[in-house]
């Protein structure tokens, strides 16, 4: 009985409460990453309000994306919901909320070694590595220069907001793996490109936390940098009694933040996990309303010289990362962004690379980028027809974008239907035959597959007779030639889906039929931008002559 | 704790502090929120693009006097060619009917390639250099010349000559830099326009009050024939290699899409074939087919490109598409009141003698 009712009260203490909602919060991004399938958002479209909740209620991507954009996506001011209550309260998201925590806290508690011993000055090694450290001034320096980067122009917070990793983390690496294990249990089989690395960096993050206790959060994370500078305010933190306080440092056993409790709280450090005033044995530790400032140190420990140096970093990655060209005039024309992608440059100011849109796709067409578009490109998402290829109803890469970065755009305005019919359909790129290669143009073996399967109608590919080449023999220019009919694009009419490439039975990495950026829609609007190579000029079609 | 204790003024510095940083969030967020997620939107709710001044409106003849439409001045110096062409189109002002004192003008030369004078494929500097001249005697305040050619615009500039004048007579080389770049629109009149929102190098053209384009007169190889219309493309920003899939249509837009003061075509040499670079003696003849040099100052460049195809290039108007498509669409701004320049035929000119040729 007795140890019934201890267990009841074990419950109710604020760590189990923090543990239970910290479990329900995992499960719950479990659940949606889980649920982010085209077949899963086909069945129930209102999920598209949910799938990316994580992402959107994540201040450091609405901060980053308002600096480069002056404007905030409408989905993003679900920020406020974490982003007001930290100013108040400090850094709960980081040990309640945030998924990644959760995972780096459970793996810590599970695998961390549990060190015995004591350092030279006698303290127990399992305290003094939950110390505060100089290291952790570290992720300040990475948000400035984030944020600076994303003032330019650059948003590049994906690379290592820790939602957007993880999320990116899963649909690219962890999803794929547990359907290797376990075919057909979390979707059908996947590719990604550069999975490895993606995969490594999760693996390597989560695997420090065996020697260094939630390396991640305390040493690399802008957004528990971010939420760190504006806990600065908080009317409630942790107080030390210090009439109370024996100096036994049990406080720091399981400091999740290493914000000293033992001493001058480091207020942009805590967590607010509650294990030092559990773990304190003489009560002298509360979560105090408006506590005293004499025992806390309000905000990071940056120095200004420190600071300038970060934002310097910030403002030379735009201009070393621009000057490559590769998002302006040496752009890739293997760069085939998702439908409803904004222009190039817009986009590069609002993709966070979560790979969200990787993960609903229903073909695997859309790939983590590697530098095919520069630095900044690096893990945004791109199409490669070998894998998969645009479905023609499908819009689910926008519904999910939770920058729009990718717009989310009704159906009948990708295909140019209905009140978009000025519009014209989406372009994602233009088709060409390569005639060195198709089939029938190069070896006259009859066939006719990407005409057959390109989706447009009237259909972009049709074939023809071909017109024979060589004045001379047999007959004059002009005269039909007696080979198979040869596959030709019709530009105007050609969307850029891919199926033609996809299904292209010249199985190299060039195939016979195969699609560039060229003319995609996105950049259509902007003359002065270098993607704009069009091959086709808007209202030169019905030109005379 | 005693002295650590929290002040009065501390704790509300503090609980201000959060609830400011909260509000200015919330106030923040929703003033900055995007009203559309989709671009196109957007793109939809900003304000047209700039139509460009028109420079021919302000240059009105008194009522009575004949309104000379092309003039001729043929067989004689840069200075006398220059000074006939534009005085046939008003005996009594001459220049100072198209400029007046405090006016800025924008001399739009060609110098569209990396070419010296000899080859024709520049306008000749000297011309540039009498017209500097008039228009400074007849009271503008400053003179800009200007151009935006494919190659390096510092060597152009240099190898025409063009600069070398420039610098002699004070007028100033405008160089195009990014920011000088606004999308213009042609939307005058009805009828489909290729140049709807296109980058024009914008900033010499604000400046200017007054519009003088000179060009020279050469074979093209896509469009037939370079001349005073063409010769507007080289203001033109964007990726211009695409507008040569619809190229009459093209140049029928900046028909309208410029509306200058006058323009000037500089028969003094003229590239007869392997147009618009040339680059040999043989292809470039004075006057052209006309055998002596030709400078023909116009108020309407859409008769004046008619005169020079014919008479210079020695060919048929007719065949010159976007001389028709030209034709059309000035009538078609005329009745918006732009380009209210005439008739653009320059057969109905000559009719009622609205062409005037001088012999220097």
């Amino acid at each position: 009985m007795v140890r019934f009712r201890d267990s009841w009260r074990n419950l109710l203490r604020i760590t189990s409460v923090r543990i239970i909602v910290q479990t329900v919060m995992f499960g719950l991004f479990v659940t949606l990453a889980v649920l982010n399938t085209f077949a899963a958002l086909d069945r129930l479209p209102g999920l598209r309000l949910w799938l990316s909740k994580f992402l959107e209620v994540d201040p450091l991507i609405a901060v980053a994306t308002a600096l480069a954009t002056r404007r905030v996506y409408p989905a993003l001011l679900w920020s406020l919901v974490i982003l007001i209550p930290t100013l108040f309260l400090g850094r709960f998201f980081c040990n309640w909320i945030c998924p990644y925590g959760a995972l780096h806290q459970f793996v810590g508690w599970l695998f961390g070694r549990s060190p015995r011993g004591r350092t030279d000055s006698g303290v127990p090694v399992a305290i003094e590595r939950n110390r505060y450290r100089r290291w952790q001034r570290v992720k300040y320096g990475i948000l400035i220069a984030l944020l600076v980067a994303a003032a330019c122009g650059s948003v590049q917070v994906g690379l290592l907001d820790p939602l957007c990793l993880l999320h990116r983390s899963v649909t690219t690496a962890v999803a794929p793996a547990v359907n290797m294990s376990v075919p057909g249990w979390w979707g059908a089989p996947r590719l990604y490109a550069g999975a490895w690395l993606i995969g490594g960096v999760l693996l390597g993050l989560v695997v420090a936390n065996v020697w260094y206790p939630r390396f991640f959060c305390r040493v690399l994370c802008p957004l528990g940098a971010l939420l760190g500078l504006l806990s600065r305010f908080a009317w409630w933190r942790i107080e030390r009694d210090a009439e109370r306080c024996s100096g036994c440092d049990r406080c720091r056993l399981h400091c999740e933040g290493a914000c000293d409790p033992h001493a001058r709280l480091r207020q942009a450090e805590c967590f607010v996990c509650f294990n030092c005033i559990e773990e304190c044995p003489e009560g002298g530790l509360r979560f105090a309303f408006f506590p005293s400032r004499a025992h806390a140190i309000p905000g990071p420990d940056l120095s200004r010289r420190q600071l300038i140096f970060a934002g310097l970093t910030g403002l030379l990655f735009y201009p070393l990362a621009r000057t490559t060209g590769r998002a302006t005039r040496d752009f890739s024309s293997t760069v085939i962004r998702p439908p409803g992608a904004r222009e190039e440059l817009e986009f590069l100011e609002r993709c966070v690379k979560c790979g969200q849109c990787m993960k609903v796709c229903p073909t695997n067409v859309l790939q983590p980028a590697w530098f095919e578009s520069g630095l900044e490109g690096l893990w945004t998402p791109v199409l490669n027809f070998r894998i998969g290829h645009c479905q023609l109803h499908c819009t689910a890469c926008g519904q999910v974008c939770p920058t729009g970065a990718i717009q989310p755009l009704p159906v009948d305005r990708k295909l140019g239907l209905g009140q978009y019919a000025d519009l014209g359909p989406l372009r994602l790129g233009t088709a060409h035959i390569d005639v060195n290669r198709c089939l029938p143009h190069s070896a006259g073996i009859p066939c006719q597959v990407c005409e057959e399967v390109c989706p447009t109608s009237p259909k972009a590919i049709q074939v023809g007779r071909r017109q024979r080449r060589r004045r001379g023999r047999g007959g004059g220019a002009g005269e039909q030639d007696d080979g198979p009919p040869v596959p030709v694009v019709d530009i105007t009419r050609c969307i850029g889906c891919g199926l033609c490439e996809k299904e292209c039975p010249v199985v190299g990495d060039r195939r016979g039929v195969y699609v560039t950026a060229e003319g995609e829609s996105r950049s259509q609007h902007h003359p002065d931008r270098d993607r704009n190579r069009s091959v086709r000029l808007p209202g030169a079609s019905s030109a005379s002559d | 704790m005693g002295s650590d204790r929290l002040t009065r003024r501390e704790c509300l510095a503090r609980g201000a502090g959060a609830v400011l940083a909260a509000g200015l969030a919330g106030a923040g967020g929703y003033w900055l929120r995007e009203r559309s997620t989709d671009a196109h939107d957007a793109a939809r709710g900003q304000p047209p693009s700039l139509v460009l001044r028109d420079y021919f409106a302000p240059v009105t003849p008194p009522p009575d006097a004949p309104r000379i439409s092309v003039a001729i001045a043929d067989g004689g110096q840069f200075e006398a060619l220059v000074r006939a062409a534009v005085g046939g189109l008003d005996r009594e002002l001459g220049m100072r009917r198209f400029v007046g004192a405090g006016d800025v003008v924008l001399i739009k030369p060609n110098v569209g390639f990396d070419r010296p004078p000899a080859m024709g494929a520049t306008t000749h500097p000297e011309l540039v250099r009498w017209v500097v001249r008039l228009c400074r005697a007849a009271g503008a305040r400053e003179v800009l010349i200007a151009d935006h050619p494919i190659e390096s615009p510092e060597a152009c500039f240099a190898r025409s000559g063009i600069a070398r004048v420039a610098g002699e007579e004070g007028a100033r080389i405008v160089l195009a830099a990014s920011r000088h770049f606004t999308r213009v629109s042609a939307r005058w009149g009805s009828g489909q326009r290729v140049l709807e929102d296109w980058p024009v190098f914008v900033e010499p053209l604000r400046r200017a009050t007054k519009l003088i384009g000179i060009a020279p007169v050469k074979d093209h190889n896509l469009s037939r024939a370079s001349i005073t219309l063409k010769n507007w493309y080289g203001l033109l920003g964007g990726r211009r290699n695409q507008l040569h899939q619809a190229i009459h249509e093209v140049i029928s837009d900046l028909a309208v899409l410029f509306s200058p003061t006058l323009v000037i075509a500089d028969g003094t040499r003229v590239m007869l074939a392997n147009g618009p670079t040339g680059g040999r003696s043989t292809d470039v003849r004075p006057g052209g087919m006309l055998g002596r040099p030709v400078v023909v100052a116009a108020t309407d460049p859409v008769a004046c490109d008619a005169w020079c195809y014919e008479n210079l290039l020695g060919r048929d108007p007719a065949e010159l598409t976007y001389l028709g498509l030209a034709r059309r669409k000035v009538a078609a701004a005329a009745a918006t009141g732009r380009c209210g320049f005439g008739e653009s035929d320059w057969r109905v000119y000559d009719r009622r003698r609205l062409i005037v040729t001088t012999n220097v």
